[in-house]
């Protein structure tokens, strides 16, 4: 018994930590799931969790992000994160009838149906790939490398993004060997901080710069109009299932389902495309605008949890958006979680873990986070939306990340990590900002620069 | 004195504020987990975790910069509670319905959806609208 109930309790504790930390982050506006996701995993996996806390931590982040991140961008009409962005417009049309709460309701009943349908049929998908992992894992630094091409053609940067990758990939693998020479040990976690948090970093450096200075320069401090606090329901608290009528459930459901199986696309791809294949059809406007709500939201859930689930389950590589950007901690946190470039053989949740404890333990995560959020986003989302934009300021949140940054960098490599850190993350942030060469193709950059060039090596050398 | 902003990662920020709140960020974090670093390694003996110890030591001063600087740095925002119906909704509705396409009659809608709609008030307007539609879709075919 001793034996279950550790791991147990500290399952538990861990999704209340990252349910109520992240429930709280998505209410911040812009704050981009892999610059906050990523490193706050990673700290998890470094101080010594156990991999079931690990594991929970993070579900139950996911889950509780892509609730709150609603409140921002509904009541406010500012995306709480990425992905909330696709929600954005049908947001703002719902706004400007006078009924951000419904746009509000429907969208986190949407999020909390599709996720708790998506962890069982995550796992059930895993499963059915799992008899092909042995193939899947000889044939990776391949993968890597078609997947970083598709998902660069697929960004908003089209060609230009496939060919950044070129360089790209030689300034990691030429900061790699930097690394190599100096510490006598390759860098990972200082790459992924800096890809992810590369347009923060862009944007300090063009604001040190007298003629980049003028591009950022603005005359008034930005407005934000916070929608008025209505409280339409009788009772406590409204029951997700009765929030969305038949058919919006049927919508959130099926999108929930295709969104699961389909986990090698970009999430947020696939919200749009969810949102179209499911909203469109729809007759009337108001129905549609309320219909695309639950189901883009319910997909932001789905596709987070799927593509997490789906390669740690069955191939124990990173070999999805989702896999390669938020979650990337969970299949590589050295020296706790580890891959080996040339083999392909891992060291991570993949292997610590049982497919029915990503089942139970997962499924545990996500509704703990939803327990916490779903009540909270509707009844106290106005309270705690105004609180947000009166008390904490732009600068407190960008200057606790840049201590974080500073003391993650310092702890893998010291200084020359920190460098690195900074390097790559000012090449990321502009080919970002100028080419739309979003975080995710840059971090399929940076395992094609650590698994797919040794194999081309060992190619010409043979 | 003008106050001049910036947009940085989203959001105005004040520049002097910015380089304080990234001092701050850095100068409490970075001393407080070198020191922790090292403590942690006398008092453990060099164990590997006293490493991962002084990493939660760096986190928690992370989040106290962040408490000292929202509380020396006010938020550059402007916010304004919105009222329900800021100017009229049928406007709000013309410019929906020009970039989406009708908003469609809401007596077509399903029994739950229809009294959620009644509910909210929005009924008579969505009425309202579908028969000035109905109406301009009218004339245009007559003429």
């Amino acid at each position: 018994m001793e034996g279950f109930l550790e791991p147990a309790l500290w399952a538990l504790g861990m999704a209340v930590i990252g349910a109520v930390v992240f429930g709280l982050l998505g209410l911040v506006s812009g704050t981009d799931e892999t610059a906050t996701i990523a490193p706050l995993t990673l700290l998890v996996i470094l101080v010594g969790v156990p991999p079931e806390g690990v594991f929970a931590f993070f579900m139950a982040a996911i889950s509780a992000k892509h609730i709150t991140h609603a409140i921002p961008t509904t009541l406010l009409g500012i995306p709480g994160d990425t992905m909330a962005a696709p929600l954005l417009r049908d947001a703002q049309m719902l706004r400007e009838l006078g009924v951000p709460h419904i746009a509000l309701r429907k969208a986190i009943s949407g999020g909390a149906v599709a996720a708790v349908i998506a962890v069982p049929m995550a796992v059930f998908f895993a499963w059915v790939i799992t008899p092909f992992s042995g193939q899947i894992g000889a044939v990776a630094p391949w993968l890597f490398f078609a997947a970083a091409g598709l998902i660069a053609v697929l960004s908003k940067g089209r060609w230009a993004a496939l060919i950044a990758l070129l360089p790209f990939v030689l300034i990691v693998v030429g900061l790699q060997n930097f690394a190599i020479d100096a510490l006598g040990k390759g860098l990972s976690i200082s790459f992924f901080l800096g890809i992810a948090i590369g347009p923060l970093i862009a944007d300090l450096f063009l604001a040190a710069s007298p003629a980049g200075r003028a591009t950022l320069k603005r005359d008034a401090p930005r407005t934000f109009e916070l929608a008025a606090d209505v409280r339409t329901w009788k009772g406590r608290m409204p029951n997700p299932l009765r929030v969305l009528d038949r058919a919006q459930l049927g919508s959130t459901a099926g999108a929930a389902v295709v969104s699961s199986a389909t986990f090698v696309f970009s999430p947020v791809a696939m919200t749009v495309m969810m949102g179209e294949l499911f909203g469109r059809r729809i007759k009337n406007g108001y129905q549609r605008l309320t219909t695309m709500m639950a189901v883009k939201n319910g997909t932001t859930e789905s596709t987070y949890i799927a593509e997490t689930l789906i390669p740690l389950i069955a191939i124990g590589l990173p070999l999805s958006p989702m896999a390669a950007g938020p979650a990337n901690p969970l299949f590589n946190a050295p020296p706790v979680f580890t891959l080996n470039a040339e083999t392909g053989a891992t060291n991570n949740l993949h292997d610590m873990l049982d497919p029915w404890q990503f089942l139970v333990i997962g499924l545990a995560a996500v509704l703990i986070g939803l327990v916490i959020t779903y009540p909270f986003a509707m009844t106290q989302a106005h309270r705690a939306a105004s609180w947000i934009m009166r008390k904490v300021s732009h600068e407190a949140i960008i200057g606790a990340f840049a201590g974080l940054i500073a003391v993650i960098c310092l702890y893998e490599g010291g200084i020359i990590a920190l460098f690195v850190a900074i390097t790559i993350g000012l090449v990321g942030g502009l080919l970002n900002k100028i080419f739309s060469m979003h975080t995710g193709v840059q971090f399929m950059g940076y395992y094609v620069a650590v698994l797919t060039v040794p194999a081309i090596t060992a190619l010409f050398a043979g | 004195m003008a106050q001049h902003y910036l947009e940085v990662w989203g959001d105005t920020v004040d520049s002097r504020h910015l380089i304080g709140s990234i001092g701050l960020g850095i100068g409490i974090a970075v001393p407080i987990y070198l020191l922790a670093d090292w403590g942690f390694d006398v008092l453990t003996g060099g164990d590997v975790l006293a490493h991962s110890y002084a990493l939660v030591a760096g986190l928690g001063a992370c989040v106290l910069a962040a408490v000292v600087a929202a509380r020396l740095f006010k938020p550059k925002r402007i916010i304004q509670i919105g009222t329900a119906h800021r100017g009229s909704r049928e406007a709000a509705m013309d410019a929906i319905e020009e970039e989406m396409g009708l908003l469609g009659n809401p007596d077509e809608l399903s029994p739950s959806a229809l009294a959620e709609v009644k509910e909210l008030g929005l009924y008579e307007d969505l009425r309202a609208q579908h028969e000035k539609n109905q109406r301009n879709a009218a004339k245009a075919e007559a003429q």
